[in-house]
């Protein structure tokens, strides 16, 4: 049987197949003209259709289909608007809605030409939005929603709270807003939560997963380009000027009309699509991930392709932190379970569930799991079923940076504390299951097991025979077991982070262990320090060189410390981490705790001398940044060959009124090509370049040899020059000409006189380095990234 | 039992030319009536119609309505492989999942067989009414075909706007403008060089250069071109294909922003 379908007078077009692609029943179906309803084909996937459908209402014109986008707005707004479920939530609402919202029309001006279609009872488009901006005590939860109880939740809605929300400064109004979002989502579609929660975090699957979206910048151009019949060329401009990818695609879709409409994106949709393309690889997986994006960006209205493309970015960038999220989901269980209890225990109902939820999800950091019980047990509950499991990461447990020895006894007046090596390496959380398989998870809850087949032979040996199953928190070190000395983190980067063989290793590592957090299934989290550290110290034998204790004191006197923090700098160690015992002292995952406090040499005084570099070209900034430069590319020079070697990128330290005048004073020194005399890596690839103008004195917390930066190049290294870590501005200054900045030799003195990297640069390390492949020097960066957020 | 035999085969050849750039996968749809095939491109911006009337084909055999997934690609590489003359023949078996284009030479003494299998596509169809238009213009194939690319250097969009005066292409870009005013031009000993323009109303639209320079690709087809334009329609580019049919290209305006960023939703509110 065939479905015929008339086109023109004369012809008639076969169709043998269903169009699954349109077997969601969008609500919209024709109000005021027939012709406009998208079209539908009941039948699912079946080859031959046996339900003949009137044929004459799927047919659309093309000159619907051309209006269609604006008749479809149109339509939207008379169809979703009436026909409330309960007449009675919604009439004792409107008068007062109406003039709400009247404020917030004066900025928007489409919502008032909405306004003009609209019959009492009922709520446009924009007012139903605007609900959202409600005190959470007075919203109720399905006047914000334009869809029907049970229909999947369309992707605007979410979109358009983002936009709220990015709108918003304080994390009070913001939290509301999420919290009437997610109240509106399990009133209408439970089921949707899930999806809606996961756009929001702007992830795709749990950390430890390791699936993330962060598509890069050209490839998201080119599926600009093509979604919106643009050049990349044109969108590259654009994104110059709007400084954000979202923006360019907002206004990319605005200014193209389509043929026809695809049905609108629903955030379960959007959110399949995401994990499909975070997971898709192997051959042809760019140009499956572009088809997939392409698909959305085109379905996309209003401000929907700003928001995709800033979650395929993976900087949704809307001022919305994770804790946000964790609280105003508790905050919306505890709504939409207790309508009836009076406001003054509501309020303490709302801290106790914000408590839980972020609890529970620093324990088991699984939104799938956290929701579904959620929903199904109601958030008191949370904490029985959710706890504590061996495979799935913590959070690892942070601290808090301090400046000196004296600080630290302030805080801690009077409690016990122990003070511990912090060691230059990378943090591991070892779970050790019951069947004898282990885990790695790096602190950000990513596996890492592959990139560590050593540390996993390893604690098979080390652990006592009594030990069946276990968490450790630890840090992996590279370690020259020959001289018996630790080797800075930089070493350890060379290593492959995946598939790594026991036969090619060539950076040792050694554990320190410094917490266990699971013992022969028993969780310990809640336990203090003492009792943790003892378990750890019954628990492990020592294999120097392979797996050691993090070295600890226990002590109040302000010489010990310093003597033994001197120690630990001494021995190549980033400082200390000091921790309370007795008191206080349980295990918080993913907290940055006072508890714990960490005392590094960067940020003592005493280290690191200015320097005075030469900005020699610029990035363009974006978001916050747009229409300035971002960040500048600085550089040193070198007297013996007369250039300018570059030596870091600096992008902190800058007030935006200092950097509006770098930016200004230099744009007017923009040169087309680099000068002759200007060394860099061929990697760095800046927007612009500047003539030698100006010098700017610049503090760093180390310096470090670089495959990228030339500073310094030939001296100490062949072949690599010498970059700073976490270079900020201090000051412009004036007194100096380009030529007088800190020359390349004396950068490397200072480098030398950064003791521990005297022994292991010159020597063997620095046949390794050179063999290291691009993809993981980018985890050096990767991992200053981190440190900086610090 | 589908079985359409086209003696001058290079037409098949050329359609293909002509569609293969805006689509990459479509339906072919037969008929007792003819062989047609209607998409929209990847972004929904643009829409192809073709229609060959069972009467242009030499041979033309259609029991059942038959509808087949190709992927453009795939079939221009197979047509490919026809010399010029050939006679080029399309056959399927009802139910089957393939497609067998044989070539034949024209003397007979080669015979190609090509199988190609189908594809499942989903695809909507769109009734396309017959509507008034403001204007039309019709021009050489070959001219517009050139205005297109020139204009493409310079700009991405052009304006079209038709007057008395006659039809005007301009764009702009970063090196400059650029303007080219055709005139109605009705010399009676070159029919095919003739610009004709019949305005109801004057029309002034705005369209991406991309889309209009993958439609010139059917310039081959025929030596003259007919674009409808009207305000508050799609524009439509037709070539004939002698004795058999069209091709139509359909492509939906680009919005004119005079501010920076236009509110979406608000667009085609004049409507």
């Amino acid at each position: 049987m065939f479905h015929q379908c008339l086109v023109s007078q004369t012809r008639v077009f076969p169709l043998t197949r269903p169009t699954p692609l349109f077997s969601f029943l969008v609500s919209a179906v024709s109000i005021n003209k027939p012709f406009i309803c998208f079209l539908f084909s009941s039948t699912p996937k079946s080859f031959f259709s046996s339900t003949p459908k009137s044929l004459m209402s799927e047919r659309r014109s093309i000159n619907d289909v051309l209006m269609a986008s604006a008749r479809a707005a149109a339509d939207r707004k008379k169809v979703r608007s009436p026909l409330p479920k309960k007449p009675k939530t919604l009439d004792d609402k409107d008068t007062t809605t109406l003039s709400e919202n009247s404020k917030q029309e004066v900025e928007e001006p489409s919502s008032k030409k909405a306004k003009v279609t609209v019959e009492d009872p009922s709520l446009t488009f924009e007012d139903r939005i605007a609900q959202l901006k409600k005190k959470a005590l007075d919203f109720k939860p399905k006047s914000a929603a334009f869809w029907k109880d049970g229909e999947p939740v369309p992707f605007l809605f979410l979109a358009r709270a983002f936009d709220l929300i990015g709108q918003e400064k304080g994390r009070i109004v913001i939290t509301e807003i999420l919290c009437n979002v997610f109240r509106t989502v399990m009133a209408t579609t439970p089921g949707d939560l899930i999806a809606v929660i996961y756009l929001s975090a702007n992830k795709v699957a749990p950390s430890h997963e390791g699936v993330e979206l962060g598509l890069g910048d050209s490839a998201l151009n080119k599926v600009l380009a093509e979604a919106y019949g643009r050049s990349e060329a044109q969108i590259k401009k654009q994104t110059e000027e709007l400084g954000d990818l979202g923006l360019v695609a907002k206004a990319s879709r605005s200014s193209q009309s389509l043929m026809f409409k695809p049905k609108p994106l629903t955030v379960a949709r959007v959110f399949d699509s995401f994990r499909i393309i975070a997971k898709e690889s192997g051959k042809d997986s760019q140009d499956k991930k572009r088809r997939h994006i392409r698909d959305l960006l085109i379905a996309a209205t209003d401000c929907e392709p700003q928001y995709l493309i800033r979650l395929l970015q993976s900087k949704l960038r809307i001022g919305l932190a994770e804790q946000t999220l964790l609280v105003a989901l508790g905050h919306a269980a505890v709504y939409s379970e207790q309508q009836s209890k009076p406001p003054s225990q509501i309020q303490s109902c709302l801290e106790e569930a914000a408590k839980i939820v972020k609890h529970v999800y620093s324990v088991v950091p699984i939104y799938d799991k956290i929701i579904s019980v959620l929903l199904s047990d109601g958030v008191w509950k949370l904490s029985d079923t959710c706890c504590f499991t061996l495979g799935v990461p913590v959070g690892p447990m942070l601290a808090k940076p301090t400046k000196g020895v004296s600080e630290i006894l302030d805080k801690f007046q009077g409690i016990e504390f122990t003070c511990e090596y912090k060691y230059d390496g990378e943090r591991a959380q070892i779970h050790y299951m019951e069947d004898g398989s282990v885990e790695i998870y790096s602190r950000n809850a990513e596996r890492n097991t592959g990139k560590f087949p050593d540390v996993l032979l390893a604690l098979t040996r080390v652990k006592k025979s009594s030990v069946k199953s276990f968490v450790l928190d630890c840090e992996v070190v590279a370690y020259d077991r020959e001289k018996q000395k630790i080797q800075p983190f930089q070493i350890l980067s060379t290593r492959a982070r995946k598939g790594v063989a026991l036969s090619d290793i060539k950076v040792d590592v050694c554990i320190f262990a410094f917490d266990l957090l699971y013992i022969n299934g028993r969780p310990l989290l809640q336990e203090q320090l003492n009792v943790r550290r003892q378990h750890l110290y019954d628990s492990f034998e020592i294999e120097p060189g392979v797996f050691e204790f993090a070295k600890a004191i226990t002590s109040d006197d302000l010489e010990v410390i310093q003597k033994f923090l001197e120690d630990a700098v001494e021995s190549s160690s980033e400082g200390l981490i000091v921790k309370t015992l007795t008191k206080d002292a349980t295990y918080e995952p993913s907290k940055r705790s006072l508890n714990w406090l960490k005392l590094k040499k960067d940020y003592m005084d005493s280290i690191g001398d200015s320097l005075d570099l030469v900005p020699i070209a610029a990035f363009h900034g974006r978001g916050k940044r747009a229409g300035v430069y971002g960040a500048f590319l600085l550089a040193c020079y070198d007297d013996k060959n007369e250039e300018f070697q570059s030596i870091c990128k600096i992008g902190t330290g800058f007030s935006e009124a200092v950097l509006e005048q770098c930016s200004n004073s230099l744009r007017t020194k923009v040169i087309p090509k680099p000068k002759p005399y200007y060394r860099c890596g061929d990697t760095i690839d800046p927007d612009v370049w500047f003539e030698p103008s100006e010098v700017w004195e610049v503090k760093a917390a180390d310096l470090t040899i670089s495959p990228v930066h030339c500073a310094g190049i030939g001296v100490v290294d062949p072949n690599k020059g010498i970059s700073l870590r976490f270079p900020r501005l201090i000051r412009l200054r004036k007194d100096k000409i380009p030529e007088q900045a800190t020359s390349s030799d004396q950068v490397a003195d200072m480098y030398r006189a950064q003791k521990h990297n005297v022994p292991s640069f010159t020597n063997s390390v620095g046949e390794q380095r050179t063999s290291v492949p691009p993809e993981l020097r980018r985890d050096s960066y990767r991992r200053a990234c981190y440190s900086t957020s610090e | 039992m589908l079985e359409l035999r086209l003696v001058q085969g290079s037409l098949f050849k050329k359609v293909m030319e002509a569609i293969k750039d805006l689509v990459t996968d479509a339906n072919f749809d037969c008929s007792a009536t003819g062989f047609s095939l209607q998409a929209m491109d990847s972004s929904h911006v643009a829409l192809v119609a073709l229609l060959l009337r069972s009467e242009g084909f030499d041979h033309y055999r259609c029991d059942r309505n038959l509808s087949m997934g190709m992927n453009l690609g795939n079939m221009s590489k197979m047509l490919k492989c026809a010399g010029a003359d050939d006679i080029i023949t399309l056959k399927a078996d009802d139910g089957s999942d393939t497609v067998t284009f044989m070539f034949e030479s024209p003397n007979q003494d080669k015979i190609a067989d090509f199988e190609m299998k189908l594809m499942d596509i989903d695809s909507e169809h769109l009734g396309i009414p017959e509507a008034e238009y403001q204007a039309i213009v019709r021009m050489p194939s070959n001219e517009f075909s050139r205005i297109c690319k020139d204009l493409s250097s310079i700009g991405d969009t052009v304006v079209i706007s038709v007057t008395k005066e006659g039809v005007k292409f301009s764009t702009r870009g970063d090196i400059g403008t650029a303007n080219i005013v055709c005139r109605q031009n009705m010399s009676v000993d070159k029919p095919d060089e003739a610009v004709i323009i019949e305005m109801q109303e004057p029309v002034t639209l705005t369209f991406a250069l991309r889309y209009m320079n993958s439609f010139t690709k059917a310039s081959p087809l025929s030596n003259t071109v007919t674009i409808s334009l009207s305000s508050d329609l799609p524009v439509v580019v037709e070539y004939k294909i002698a004795e058999m049919g069209y091709i139509r290209y359909y492509l939906a305006p680009k919005i004119e922003d005079e501010d920076e960023e236009p509110k979406p939703g608000v667009k085609n509110e004049r409507d």
